[in-house]
């Protein structure tokens, strides 16, 4: 990974991030004057990790689009670990597993390899790596679902929330 | 009160605790890796989800139940994550017995 010009990085994005680590250290470790060497150590080390695996201004968050996001996970979990418990325990074992190639509308990068670490704990869906044609490829354990619809619809929603809405158009000029 | 949330840890523990057991009958019944990969991810967040939820009213101080959150949102985007490598990885070397 790049964006290692470390001059480029702004202050207020390394600041904002180093209280973000030191408040996750806190939280984890209690508030213990004895620790503090060890925190400023950790919070330094991980702050320069995340500025150069996530420069600033890779997103562009939307709160409210972040909040339906965050606020739909609990039940997608849910329904994904009945649907996988429903298709162990039935006699039957009814799965129908296969690929589903989507095309990508996320650009290539964080944004889509952010996208597939969500995708892969949605119901059904499995991400396996991108395709030839640089569509991704969902492994599912019902290719008979519309796969490719529902997630479609996830991805217009994590770049709402995400990416400022950006996706890049397919198969036209519209 | 407290029998209340006693009783609420109970039933999401179990609860949690059943979906683990799920996801590992779905592990030995499914029949090939990826499809086994979807056992374990999809069964087994849920179960520590439920898990941490039970626990939640046990947690000593506000502190804690964040932790407890905390320890559960680690373990999805591990969980996640390496999820894709594996499915990845197995796609490229073909379907192994």
């Amino acid at each position: 990974m790049s964006g290692g010009d470390e001059s480029a990085w702004p202050v207020s994005a390394t600041v904002v991030r180093a209280i973000g680590f030191l408040v996750f250290w806190l939280m984890l470790a209690g508030v213990n004057p004895a620790d503090l060497p060890a925190a400023a150590l950790a919070v330094a080390a991980a702050t320069w990790t995340s500025l150069h695996l996530l420069p600033p201004g890779t997103w562009r968050l939307s709160p409210v689009g972040l909040a339906r996001l965050v606020l739909r996970f609990p039940l997608q979990s849910v329904v994904a670990g009945v649907d996988v418990a429903r298709r162990a325990l039935d006699p039957r074992l009814p799965l129908r597993p296969g690929f589903v190639a989507c095309p990508a509308r996320l650009p290539p990068g964080t944004a889509r390899d952010a996208f597939c670490t969500l995708t892969s704990l949605l119901p059904g869906t499995l991400p396996a790596g991108t395709g030839q044609d640089g569509t991704l490829l969902i492994h599912c354990l019902d290719v008979g679902l519309p796969v490719a619809a529902q997630l479609a619809r996830e991805e217009a929603l994590f770049a709402d929330a995400l990416c400022g809405g950006v996706l890049e158009e397919r198969g036209g000029d519209g | 009160m407290r029998q209340v949330l006693d009783i609420f840890t109970v039933a999401a523990v179990s609860a949690g605790a059943l979906f683990f057991l799920v996801g590992t009958v779905g592990l030995l019944r499914f029949p090939d890796p990826l499809t086994r990969l979807h056992a374990l991810t999809k069964a087994d967040n849920l179960g520590l989800g439920l898990v941490v939820l039970g626990l939640l009213p046990q947690a000593e101080g506000f502190l804690a139940g964040v932790k407890l959150v905390a320890v559960w949102l680690l373990a999805q985007l591990a969980g996640a994550t390496v999820t894709q490598l594996v499915a990845r990885a197995v796609r490229r070397g073909g379907p192994p017995a």
